[in-house]
């Protein structure tokens, strides 16, 4: 500091080129606080959460009276008792009649009824599919003729409307065979349906898809929103169609054609979607009240409109009386260091509190303990960048969809019972219809980007970027500070000599090679990238080998992947000899340490805008590891406390950094650690790569080369 | 003794130039005159605007649609009142009950009945055409049912209601008018002589905070809420699903619902009828620019077109206000008179018959009759000027 302030008077550098220069001399202490800051502020973010309000003002949730009345009810039950009596032997057979009564029914109603055929995606790895667009699969048209499904769509134009919107409800059912939640969600559907045909105030189309869910709930909803948002231009419908002329009974089966007028084969379109609800009812029950899941998180952690939440949320617990909940690590709920840290917090607020009333810190330690288990829960799931449910299909195409997993109390068994629970599930429905249908433009009021730390409650995007900015802060000053030292530790013995004109000619060569050093190192970097992106896309070829079980696939992978490092380190090699730089391999691990962590730098600021959560968890695996590194050589010999510690938390690190184990470590802490193997792990990252998560190039790209950077600068023989 | 005289001489050409003035105003203008004490109440004129559009925004339209419903009941005919409307609700597809507006949920009034005629509808509702309509600055084209053709007798209602906020009231979320804008249109108005007294009526958030600017005399002004205060709707509809109309235009409703338009009750009445623990907010009405006692105001004075009927012997003729305490006067109301004719006439003053003829009445239409000859006023008045000198040369002589 006292060289710098005499320092002050000559140059007088820019202020905020001192205050870069002073981080940098501090880089160790900064980046400790910055770190430790980052972390307590994740923690902190349950603490920090905003109640939900609508901000909407056009959605005016619950301000008109449910118009369901027991009378839908009797046509809905009157529906699943006619599905139920057409049970034939055959599937196939019981799938096309009852496709037909709901057909009829749906005509019946003065609705539009067509069906919607489609051939279910092959789950294969498509290295090109990242960030594509959906339809693009369809070119692949590799599908198999015979196995297709066949959804219902039904259609009310809305009698004064405009025609230009829509609100599109979704029920997956599998037609052959049926769940007692799957009819019971049919039912619920049909019944707002049906109310909603006699309505005098509906602004927007109503579409009501039966999704074949023989394949699945999410292929079929993405199916039919691929056809709708692709026009074709032809007599047939769908894509799918064109390639397979099979016939197709349905049509051959209509007898009479009065009653199925309504009823066409080519694809019915109404307006763009404002809205889509996905019903599920689930088949366990609840021991104490219905209650109501939320499933929000689509592809690539994108989130539906908050105020599509607010409003479900606010008509499930205020007009119906359901107990709302959203995913939580149940685990979590029980740990105890989560709730000593809850207390911490709690009186930490009420401190606060006595200090100032006005300020409102501090929750409830259970609160906490329960907001944590869910922001953990949102944040996994984000980071996962698979969608929960059906309506990751809606979000591909900017339609904010929610799934609403409605489970009964008890047994479904008694009839006034289930009549009751109809109605809540049919009003809740028809409420958020309503809501949604006085809507003037898209959801765009509230939030895209937040955490839920409970179904009112949530982190906005401006809180939970502060501990991912304080996470990778210390990045580039450590990087530059590395890089400097790297520098100048080789510059102070020639400082001390006594310079004659033939040493400062040397020594300015040596200065040029010395500033270009670090391309050595960025190689090698560069390199190990290279080896990242192979790694990632060895599973195309891997899934090409027939039968064989995940273990051995992920066994392969990881010979393969060894190979291909091995390959690469001899061919392309790390130790590329060169007389100048061999001089001043004392430093050399600081600078590739300094461009290893810009590199961790880069990559997570990129991932943190593609997919905010990946990058999150990424930063509090891969940032300690990084900024800690440090060949273990040196803490071998050095052999004191100091040392040791370190070289036992670098150990720690680098092996939980590993996705493998980190995958498998947070499985264990999530399910618990019965019967977890090796698969689950091969089985995990397929599914990331079958949804086309960014989640995947993030671990092959950026986390695992950088770990392997980081594991070459421990084992560093310097 | 100079200045003595001086200031004779300055007193005498102040008299002197008053005199003509006055003169000039009686020959020139024929009826009009300019101080507002002299000139009679003529007409009444209502301006009702909604600015906000949207189906969630129901209540304003509604607001507007009771207010034009009462002052038509209370005698306000259809070619005097400007309604401007963004006249999305009766027809929306939202709305339970097509081409009906309500503004309880009883559901027993419908406001949007048969003879509902709007001015300015949808996107017309502009501030543009806002303070065209009070400026009467329009284009040659617009029809004269759309415009505003009061005149310095006329008492003018504007009621205004949508959001707002401090000093400026939102046009259908694309527009503000702002109180400065506002000020100075009644500033115009004042100038062009369109109105003799104004009455400002706002139903809006911090509503107060739009009268800050206003300056011109004879305007009465009242919010719904003062600076910092929400206005609030009443309640909401659970049948339609909006809620359909606010506190201070309900609460004003149901005070002009017990009245008549023979009624006397008077505007204090009406503001003291304004209770903060029912609205939610606090009225706020401005009378420093209004001359007269509210006590003795009819509130028909500007919700109803209630006019002193004057009987005179002729038709097309004026007397002065202070004469008529001896002509036997007639409340009538003006569409009863002029329902069919749909006179554009800027006074209504008619004859009766079988009136009884008063003595004074005589000699003011004789010397009418012998003004209204004289077809060269300025000869008048320079005839009048040089008689004046030779009384100014006789005053200068005595004095000296």
């Amino acid at each position: 500091m006292a060289e710098t302030e005499t320092d002050i008077p000559k140059m007088k550098p820019r202020p905020i080129v001192r205050l870069g220069l002073f981080l940098m001399s501090h880089s160790l202490l900064a980046s400790i606080v910055c770190c430790s800051a980052g972390v307590l502020a994740l923690l902190l973010l349950p603490v920090l959460a905003k109640n939900t309000y609508i901000s909407e003002n056009a959605l005016m949730p619950g301000s008109a009276n449910p118009m369901l009345s027991n009378q839908d009810i009797v046509q809905a039950n009157k529906l699943a008792e006619d599905l139920s009596d057409l049970d034939f032997k055959s599937a196939e057979t019981a799938g096309i009649q009852r496709r037909r009564l709901i057909a009829q029914y749906i005509s019946n109603l003065g609705a539009e009824a067509s069906y919607h055929k489609f051939h279910p995606p092959m789950n294969r790895f498509h290295p090109l599919h990242f960030f594509a667009t959906p339809d693009s699969e369809m070119i692949e048209g590799s599908t198999n003729c015979s196995i297709y499904g066949v959804n219902m769509v039904g259609i009310i134009r809305a009698p004064r409307g405009d025609g230009k919107e829509a609100i599109v409800l979704v029920t997956p059912y599998n037609f052959g065979r049926s769940s007692q939640g799957e009819t019971l969600s049919l039912s619920i559907a049909f019944s707002v349906f049906s109310l909603l045909t006699r309505v005098t105030w509906l602004a927007k189309d109503i579409i009501w898809l039966v999704a074949d869910a023989q394949f699945g709930e999410y292929p079929p909803v993405a199916a039919w929103l691929r056809d709708y948002h692709t026009p074709a231009f032809g007599s047939f419908g769908t894509l799918g169609a064109e390639m397979c002329c099979k016939t197709y009974n349905i049509y051959e089966l209509e007898q009479d054609s009065i009653e199925q007028r309504n009823l066409t084969d080519g694809l019915k379109r109404a307006g763009t979607m404002a809205a889509a609800l996905v019903i599920n009812v689930a088949d366990k029950n609840e021991p104490f009240e219905d209650s109501l899941g939320m499933y929000v998180e689509a592809s690539n952690g994108q989130m539906p409109n908050l105020d599509l939440i607010n409003i479900v949320n606010y008509l499930a617990v205020h007009r119906q009386g359901l107990r709302v909940k959203v995913e939580k690590f149940w685990s979590l709920l029980g740990s105890k260091w989560l709730k000593i840290l809850g207390e911490v917090f709690e009186s930490l607020g009420e401190v606060a509190k006595s200090l100032n009333p006005q300020w409102k810190f501090g929750i409830p330690a259970a609160d906490y303990v329960e907001g944590t288990a869910t922001l953990v829960s949102s944040l996994y799931y984000q980071a996962l960048g698979i969608p929960t449910g059906a309506h990751g299909a809606f979000r591909d195409f900017q339609v904010d969809a929610i799934t609403l997993e409605i489970s009964p109390r008890v047994s479904s068994t008694n009839k006034g019972r289930r009549n009751e629970f109809l109605l809540r599930g049919g009003r809740l429905i028809e409420g958020v219809i309503r809501s949604v249908n006085n809507l003037l433009e898209k959801f765009h009021q509230s939030f895209f980007l937040y955490l839920l730390t409970s179904p009112s409650k949530f982190v906005s995007v401006g809180v939970y970027m502060i501990p991912f900015a304080l996470l990778v802060a210390p990045l580039p000053l450590v990087a530059a500070s590395l890089y400097a030292d790297g520098n100048s530790k080789n510059l102070s013995p020639q400082n001390g000599k006594s310079t004659s004109s033939t040493t400062v000619a040397a020594d300015e060569l040596g200065i040029t090679f010395r500033s270009w050093k670090w391309l050595n190192a960025a190689r090698k970097v560069f390199v190990v990238h290279v080896w990242g992106a192979i790694v990632s896309l060895l599973p195309y070829f891997i899934s090409q080998i027939p039968d064989c079980s995940p273990e051995y696939r992920f066994g392969i992978w990881v010979i393969f992947s060894l190979l291909v490092l091995l390959i690469l380190y001899f061919i392309l090699g790390f130790q590329l000899p060169l007389a100048q730089v061999s001089r001043y391999e004392k430093g050399e691990w600081a600078i590739l340490k300094s461009v290893t962590i810009s590199a961790v730098f880069i990559g997570l600021c990129l991932m943190s805008v593609i997919n905010f959560a990946t990058a999150e968890i990424g930063a509090l695996l891969m940032v300690p590891t990084c900024l800690l590194a440090c060949p273990l050589k040196l803490d071998t010999e050095a052999c004191n406390l100091k040392s040791v510690t370190r070289m036992v938390t670098n150990l720690v690190l680098v092996t939980l950094s590993f996705p493998p184990v980190a995958f498998f470590v947070l499985k264990g802490v999530v399910e618990g650690h019965d019967g977890s193997n090796v698969g689950d792990f091969w089985i995990w990252v397929e599914s990331l790569w079958a949804w086309n998560s960014a989640t995947y190039l993030y671990m092959g790209m950026v986390h695992l080369p950088c770990w392997v950077l980081c594991l070459h600068v421990l084992l560093h023989s310097c | 003794m100079q200045s003595s005289f001086s200031k004779m001489t300055a007193f005498l050409l102040a008299i002197l130039v008053l005199g003509s003035t006055l003169l000039c105003n009686s020959t020139a203008y024929g009826t009009h005159s300019s101080s507002p004490e002299t000139t009679m109440h003529t007409n009444n004129w209502a301006v009702l605007v909604c600015t906000s559009r949207f189906w969630f925004n129901y209540r304003h339209m509604a607001n507007t649609l009771s207010l034009y419903r009462t002052v038509k009941r209370l005698g306000i005919p259809d070619e005097r009142i400007i309604l401007m409307l963004a006249d999305d609700m009766a027809c929306n597809a939202r709305n339970k009950y097509p081409a009906q507006v309500f503004n309880n949920e009883n559901h027993r009034l419908n406001l949007y009945g048969d003879n509902v005629e709007v001015d300015y509808r949808g996107y017309e509702v502009t501030v543009e055409n806002f303070l065209r309509v009070l400026t009467g600055r329009h284009a040659t084209a617009v029809p004269r049912s759309k415009q505003l053709l009061s005149d310095e007798g006329s008492h003018i209602l504007l009621y205004m209601t949508g959001h707002g906020g401090d000093e400026f009231l939102k046009f259908q979320d694309s527009e503000e008018l702002q109180s400065h804008d506002l000020a100075d249109a009644v500033k115009q108005m004042k100038e062009k002589r369109r109105f003799k007294e104004l009455l400002i009526m706002v139903d809006t958030c911090q509503a107060a905070t739009l009268f800050n600017q206003l300056h011109s005399p004879g305007v009465l002004a009242i919010g719904s809420s003062m600076k910092g205060e929400n206005s609030y709707s009443h309640h909401l509809d659970p049948d339609i699903g909006v809620s359909v109309v606010d506190r201070f235009t309900y609460y004003t409703l149901a005070f002009f619902e017990k009245l008549n338009m023979y009624n006397n009750a008077s505007l204090s009445s009406l503001f003291s009828s304004y209770n903060p623990n029912t609205l939610m907010s606090t009225a706020y009405y401005r009378t420093d620019l209004y001359q007269r006692q509210l006590e003795e105001v009819p509130v028909t004075n500007f919700f109803g077109s209630v006019m002193e009927t004057i009987h005179t012997d002729s038709a097309y003729r004026v007397v002065s206000r202070k004469k008529y305490g001896e002509v036997e006067t007639i409340m009538l109301s003006e569409e009863s008179l002029h329902h069919d004719e749909r006179s554009l006439m800027n006074l209504s003053v008619r004859d009766q018959v079988g009136n009884t003829e008063s003595s004074f009445g005589d000699i003011w239409s004789l010397f009418y009759h012998k003004v209204e000859k004289i077809e060269d006023a300025d000869t008048l008045v320079n005839y009048g000027l040089l008689a004046m000198l030779p009384v100014l040369a006789v005053f200068t002589w005595l004095s000296s």
